[in-house]
């Protein structure tokens, strides 16, 4: 048995990243156990095109047993439900109280000790939060999961083979709380839905409409950005609407959807006035909440809200002192991610509770938040589990405090945007920002550093989406020389 | 104010140019390059 134990729950983008690097670093006296309740890895941004038929689960989706394997990383297949940061009365190590999600083996416990954590368990999709959403006995489908995009593209099979016989179809696709992140994943579904019935030539029997929780389209959940391109600078709310517009896709946006019922969704907007949306397929994605892990303290009292934030995800370095908008400023974010109560707990991605929105909140005039929340997926996850595994390395070899630090408010992202798969007339969206969480401090006209900001379409951006599809998947196989590639 | 017709002549190159395979070649690298760059401000080391 190793004399280290570090355990990193979940196998996303930041806890795969994060382990990985962590198994490369150090010696083979430390074990690197992964915990994760599925037994696969999912390259979740080419979800987008299994949900529109283009692509297979087969071909977004691997094992990761035989991976973890080779590399040296021990797999616990296994979903973690208590935290005992303190131990308990018999023994003060640390440990996670673990269940089974093995197939035969399904609701055994078992207790993992840990000297190091990183908690990475990504969202749970909250499909509950709005009756009647989400693919689990609800109306809509959903491309957050593989099996979520393989349905999609049955049931778009099905409105495809409607519209074969001459019926025409309403498509909705977008937002299906008040609270959602991840815009930018139903923005891509929505135009190559588009691009995909242009392609069946059906297009002419579509109606299609993008409902969403955005102030206005192009927010993205960043407070909207500024892109330079060409010498101008354009609002991502026209650069948005101009692509909606060039396809025919109609918009709602200030929506917080109430409920979805069989063939049309219900809304409540900001201004107070309520709305339908009528549909034959509609795609509405979830918002996002903590997985729901609990937390105890050495006595067997609960310390949950000491560890985790009301929505489940666990609190960091971060400024949560509740303020207004006007007082929102970058350094709130945090930079470590390490826990402020126990030293040898990080939280990496999704799993972490970002201090407040970055696009400015807004209420109805029923009290209804109507707030997109921080996107902090993709890059932004792969960088922060990196980050968190060199800390860990370095405390690990006698930093007295985490070594690196990667703050949203400190780091740009690039996002390419699919808008159509095809190697010729297929197109996509480049974006790239700095910062993500803009900092008017540093950059007080747009808050961000247009050199840095910008964005166009066009076939490059497709052939980029193709080239990190097959890099980032040969990346998480831990292929030869896989850490030269960025992350 | 350009009449419709120039503006319509404007929008078919501007989605001509989106698809137009030497311009997007030599577009994939400056993206390319761009983001590369992104990157390279975006990764810290230590504190």
């Amino acid at each position: 048995m190793s004399a280290i134990r570090v355990v990193v729950l979940g196998a996303g983008v930041a806890g795969h990243t994060c382990a990985s690097f962590l198994r490369r670093w150090l010696g083979r006296e430390i074990e690197v156990a992964v915990v994760s309740p599925r037994p696969d890895y999912n390259w979740i941004p080419s979800n987008i095109w299994v949900g529109v038929g283009i692509l297979t689960e087969r071909q977004v989706v691997f094992p990761l047993a035989p991976i973890y394997q080779k590399a040296g990383i021990t797999f616990h297949q296994a979903k973690a439900t208590v935290l005992h940061p303190e131990g308990d009365q018999a023994d003060p190590r640390p440990y996670l109280e673990l269940v089974s999600t093995v197939a035969g083996r399904e609701g055994q416990s078992e207790r993992l000790h840990y000297d190091w954590l990183v908690n990475a368990t990504g969202p749970k999709l909250n499909f509950a939060a709005t009756p009647g959403l989400g693919p689990h006995g609800g109306h809509s489908i959903s491309v957050c999961a593989a099996p979520h995009a393989t349905e999609a593209a049955a049931r778009l099979d099905e409105a495809v083979e409607r519209m074969r016989r001459g019926e025409r179809q309403r498509f909705l696709v977008g937002t299906g709380h008040g609270t959602c992140t991840c815009q930018g994943a139903a923005f891509e579904y929505v135009v190559n839905l588009e691009f995909e019935l242009r392609q069946r030539k059906l297009r002419h029997l579509a109606d299609i409409t993008y409902l969403s929780n955005e102030y206005e389209v192009g927010d993205f959940g960043m407070g909207g950005i500024n892109l330079r391109n060409g010498g101008y600078i354009t609002p991502g709310k026209i650069f948005t609407e101009s692509l909606f517009a060039e396809r025919g896709v109609d918009w709602i946006t200030r929506a917080h959807t109430t409920a979805v019922e069989p063939g049309v969704a219900h809304y409540e907007t900001l201004d107070g006035g309520t709305g339908e949306a009528r549909f034959d397929l509609a795609m509405l994605l979830p918002p996002f909440a903590g997985v729901g892990l609990t937390a105890v303290d050495r006595a067997g009292a609960d310390i949950t809200p000491k560890l985790f934030a009301p929505s489940g995800f666990m609190r960091v370095d971060a400024d949560y002192t509740a303020k207004p908008y006007e007082q929102w400023r970058a350094g709130d974010w945090p930079r470590t991610y390490q826990s402020p109560h126990y030293r040898n707990i990080f939280a990496a991605g999704i799993a972490f509770a970002p201090p407040h929105p970055i696009s400015v909140p807004r209420q109805s005039p029923k009290g209804t938040n109507i707030t997109p929340a921080p996107p902090r997926t993709g890059m932004p996850s792969a960088m922060i589990g990196k980050a968190v595994a060199a800390s860990i390395r370095d405390m690990i070899r006698g930093a007295p405090e985490p070594s690196h630090r990667a703050s949203m408010a400190e780091m740009g992202a690039a996002c390419v945007a699919s808008a159509g798969n095809n190697p010729f007339t297929g197109t996509a969206a480049s974006i790239t920002v700095f910062p993500i969480v803009p900092d008017f401090e540093r950059y007080p006209e747009y808050g961000r550093d247009l050199d840095y900001t910008f964005g166009e379409i066009g076939l490059a951006g497709h052939w980029i989406k193709i080239l990190l599809h097959h890099m980032f998947i040969y990346k998480a196989k831990l292929r030869p020389f896989w850490s030269l590639i960025p992350e | 104010m350009s009449n419709p017709s120039t503006q319509d002549r404007r929008r078919g190159f501007t989605r001509f140019m989106r698809t137009f395979l030497p311009w997007q070649m030599w577009r994939f690298a400056m993206i390319n390059l761009k983001m590369m760059s992104l990157m390279r401000k975006s990764h810290h080391g230590g504190k």
